[in-house]
């Protein structure tokens, strides 16, 4: 009900309006309004833009209906599909113009609305708001209940992000321009969690829900010769997670321990998180003279949070350490952590002669977090009358400095001709310290050195072709992890060609290739990506157009690691060859009885082997009748198929179709 | 007294009124945009309903009564022997003589504070190549719906657009995103040009609000390489976009160096040896290091 009482609200202002004459925009191949032409706003109309509304049928999910949910997540039902009108005001009074767009509304998965509204030299307005629904519940290839006959991801969600954006501009145009900001980002819903003890882990179910509220304002001098913004802002931040349970929880391990079964009989936990954090942004650039371009920015912030969690617990659990068993826990933490981060840059661009170009820059980025947990647990044993207290006390350091200074230089060969050169180096510390040196983590450090040759061509013999490319090869003394960049070689290419004025065509070529040949690491890593697309529009796209594109990509990855049983040397070798294919045919088909009707067809495909080798076909199909300027019928079909060649359980196939009419205006 | 202030007064109307209806007088060459609307009259009347229109009215810019000049240089000599050749055009130009053009009035602003550090800049892709300059119409000199600016952006990232079409991706292609929305594409002070949030912190954060932290327990990887260290961000066949189909693989990549003997200088020590990963309960680590992203109350990451 709802739903409908949202299409009419929208659409009644656009039904009842007189008719004007007004162009009707050309369709397209989606029946979303986010494809749609952009609605131009005429003299003789204070309204103009186009509304699509339908309903859509999903037919029976066949295979994984949850890999399904988690991937696309479509369903049925009466949709406003998409929205986009523009609002003009002739006599200027409180608004010039104000442009709404919408997308997706109807219990869909990813529901968005934005709206622009602008005064010349008063203010110019914009809102967002986008409501996402995440829902990640893949079977698990490691499934531990799966021995027991119970599929269950032990780590999946159900929630919803809602996200808003509000920036308004006052006084744009001017030299002085003041602003101000506010940001929503919530999350809420449910899922299913681990609680972990000793030597069984118990799934059970969570409730989720965070909250930022980011706020800001500033000014920005904008002058001739330079310019300079400030913007202080700040957050604030909850997150109320909790898990509970109240049902006998027999967990993962189903053999008994030391001759008893563990289990959880009752759980609470609720963690309650509050965070708030104050930052400041200071933006400056400068023409100081014909030949030099100054650029700079300052910017700091500091995030805190502070944390109480609770939980509580019953049954027959296992403390490990002391061969207790216990039946009931009661755990208190209290934690807080501050991140002051600091980050900065400074650069300018120096042309000392006219085809001489020199980009020197330096970069910075500091954070350095520190934390602290006082935690008390009190274990008791009813049967046997003992009780145990345990506290402890905890505090954590994570910091990394990073720099780098970069040197390119630009030479224009000649007018179609520019080459570049440059150089890169790179350096950092970062180490991570839990104090007391106990557990998985205790102190971590590593250092980042990195020297980067860089070199580059733009080759535009004329307006058709266009060649591109640049390379980076790196030599490293250092890395922060095994798998980071060390020696490597980068490589892109690209080019343009418009064969006729109807057909372009390009081709984009990337290579990554990564080695770090420290003994113990002996990490080698190549990734190479090849590209084809054309758009071809004969006569003017007369009769439609078509365009499409191709791309293949391999990944090698191999690297040593250790099995934490044995300490022995393992390969984990990673592989994808993947062959992706993306296609729209937009046909117009000839006119019946005054219709003109169109038909757009394509979608893609991927199809990979390898490490994970999966298939996902997306074909689509679009015929849109117009029966008067003001409205045109429309029909979509769509179709996912999903397959997994080593985790068949998780395909699935279904097709929407998908029915309704647009109105314009 | 009363006749001086007459008099002043009289003397301020006279300038005014003849600033008011004398035309400023042009510099040598120039010709005035209304001169180049003899021939350009439809260009000329989308561009002043553009937003590049105030640099007609506007005195800010130094251009007032020639913005067409302001970008074509003067035409004096155009009007005189109407060809391509007696006229600058921005279009031809090397992308490096473009952008001057532009960034003639656009350098001094914020959007452009990162441009040093832009991988657009420095592959010559001049600003024309995603703006127009003429235009007209609610979208105004850019794309702004977040289709049209996918479709821009995948013309020449073919083969980024191609990992969208993996079936577990960031929501761009149903429309519900755009690339802009992750990347600056003016350049910035994050790697990959990514978007910031809250001054300098990463622009994952504008969404996953809920990962921003900080953690009293971090999970090293997330600060020092962010959250490509185990995610592809643009798509993948793995579950949850990560780099790996299975978890303890992942994470065992990094988590390979003896807690004794750091050899090879990089973090990530190898987990302890109760972790058989024989069992399914030790192959996808997250079961029990849940909070992998960081913790609030726990150094192991398990709650």
């Amino acid at each position: 009900m709802r739903q409908l009482t949202l299409i009419w609200v929208i659409v009644a202002p656009l039904i009842a309006q007189t008719p004007q004459p007004a162009a009707a925009p050309a369709e397209t191949a989606s029946a979303t309004a986010a494809e749609a032409p952009s609605p131009v706003p005429s003299a003789e109309s204070w309204l103009t833009g186009s509304i699509d509304v339908g309903y859509r049928w999903r037919t029976d999910v066949g295979g994984s209906f949850n890999t399904y949910r988690s991937i696309v997540n479509l369903g049925s039902g009466p949709k406003l599909l998409g929205a986009d009108f523009t609002l003009a005001d002739p006599k200027h009074r409180a608004f010039d113009q104000i442009r709404v767009r919408a997308n997706g509304w109807g219990d869909e998965p990813y529901q968005t609305v934005h709206v622009d509204a602008k005064k010349s030299k008063l203010y110019d307005f914009s809102a967002d708001y986008r409501d996402i629904a995440y829902f990640d519940f893949l079977p698990s290839y490691a499934d531990p209940l799966l021995s027991r006959g119970i599929v269950l991801n032990e780590q999946s969600f159900d929630t919803r992000r809602r996200l808003g954006s509000f920036h308004l501009d006052l006084l744009p145009g001017n030299w002085f321009i003041p602003y101000f900001a506010y940001d929503r980002d919530s999350g809420s819903g449910t899922g299913a969690t681990t609680v972990v003890t000793d030597t069984n882990e118990f799934p059970v179910p969570n409730t989720l829900r965070d909250q930022t509220n980011l706020f800001r304002g500033g000014v920005r001098f904008e002058l001739r010769r330079f310019h300079a913004t400030i913007e202080q802002g700040g957050t604030t931040f909850k997150d109320d997670q909790s898990v509970f349970n109240n049902s006998v929880d027999l967990g993962n391990v189903a053999t008994p321990v030391f001759g008893q079964r563990t289990a959880l009989t009752d759980m609470l936990a609720s963690y309650g998180v509050r965070g708030t954090s104050v930052y400041s942004k200071g933006l400056f650039t400068a023409s100081a003279t014909p030949w030099l371009d100054v650029y700079g920015q300052f910017l700091y912030s500091q995030p805190d949070t502070s944390v109480n969690y609770q939980q509580t617990a019953t049954g027959n659990l296992l403390l490990q350490s002391q061969l207790l068993f216990y039946t009931s826990q009661q755990y208190l933490v209290s934690a807080a952590a501050k991140l002051p981060h600091t980050s900065g840059s400074l650069g300018a661009e120096i042309r000392p002669i006219r085809r001489l170009r020199i980009v020197q820059s330096w970069l910075t980025d500091r954070l350095h977090n520190a934390g602290s947990a006082a935690s008390t647990q009190m274990l008791t044993n009813s049967g046997v009358g003992i009780s145990l207290n345990i506290a402890a006390l905890l505090a954590s350091s994570l910091a990394t400095n990073y720099s780098q200074e970069e040197i390119d230089i630009f030479y224009e060969a000649t007018s179609k001709l520019t080459l570049r050169g440059g150089y890169r180096y790179v350096w950092g510390e970062a180490n991570d310290v839990v104090l007391p040196p106990e557990g998985l983590m205790s102190s971590d450090q590593a250092k980042l050195r990195r020297n980067v040759g860089i070199g580059g061509v733009t080759y535009r013999p004329n307006q058709k072709i266009t060649l591109r490319t640049d390379a980076e090869v790196a030599f490293s003394g250092g890395a922060y992890f095994r798998t980071s960049l060390y020696d490597y070689q980068k490589v892109h290419a690209q080019a343009r060609y418009q064969a006729l004025i109807s057909l372009s065509l390009a081709a984009d070529f990337t290579l990554l290739d990564n080695n770090n040949p420290v003994p113990g690491v002996n990490y080698d890593y190549r990734s190479q990506q090849e590209s084809l697309s054309l758009f071809w529009s004969p006569l003017g796209g007369k009769f439609g157009d078509f365009q499409g594109s191709y791309t293949r990509s391999t990944l090698h990855s191999e690297i040593g690691y250790l099995v934490p049983q044995t300490l022995t040397p393992q390969t984990s070798l990673y592989r994808d060859n993947a062959h992706t294919a993306t296609a729209l045919f937009n046909v117009k088909l000839p006119t019946v009885e005054g219709i003109a009707p169109k038909l757009s067809a394509g979608g893609s495909f991927f199809i990979s082997s390898g490490s994970r080798a999966t298939s996902y076909y997306q074909p689509l199909a679009t015929l849109w009748l117009p029966i008067n300027k003001k409205m045109s019928l429309f029909a979509d079909w769509r179709y996912y198929g999903y397959g997994e060649a080593f985790y068949l359980y998780e395909g699935f196939r279904t097709n929407l179709v998908t029915a309704g009419l647009r109105f314009t205006r | 007294m009363r006749s001086i202030k007459l008099a002043v007064l009289l003397l301020i109307a006279t300038c005014v009124a003849t600033r008011a209806q004398t035309p400023a007088a042009l510099p040598a060459g120039y010709v005035g945009s209304e001169t180049c609307k003899i021939c350009h009259e439809d260009i000329y009347n989308s561009f002043l309903k553009s937003p590049h229109g105030a640099v007609e009215t506007s005195a800010k810019r130094g251009f007032e009564g020639r913005a067409c000049e302001a970008c074509h240089g003067p035409a004096q000599m155009h009007t005189e022997s109407p060809s391509a050749a007696t006229i600058r055009n921005p279009a031809k130009l090397v992308a490096a003589a473009a952008d001057k053009i532009c960034l003639t009035c656009h350098l001094n602003q914020p959007t452009h504070v990162g441009r040093l550090e832009s991988s657009h800049a420095k592959d010559q892709v001049a600003c024309t190549s995603c703006h127009k300059v003429h235009a007209n119409g609610p979208d105004g000199l850019v794309n702004r719906k977040p289709a049209a600016i996918n479709e821009q952006c995948a013309s020449c990232h073919t083969n980024v657009w191609a990992e969208f079409q993996r079936p577990n991706h960031h929501k761009l292609p149903e429309g519900a995103m755009s690339c802009v929305d992750c990347h600056n594409p003016h350049g910035s002070i994050r790697p990959a040009m990514m978007q910031t949030f809250a001054a300098n912190e990463p622009g994952c954060l504008n969404c996953h609000g809920d990962k921003r932290g900080p953690f009293t327990f971090e999970h090293g990887p997330v600060r020092f390489e962010g959250c490509v260290a185990c995610h592809e961000p643009h798509g993948s066949a793995n579950p949850r976009m990560l780099a790996r189909p299975e978890v303890r693989l992942l994470c065992l990549e990094c988590h390979a160096n003896l807690p004794t003997v750091n050899a090879t200088g990089t973090i990530g020590v190898v987990p302890p040896a109760f972790h058989d990963l024989r069992s399914p309960r030790f192959q996808n680590c997250t079961v029990c290091h849940q909070k992998i992203h960081g913790s609030y109350v726990d150094r192991n990451l398990l709650r």
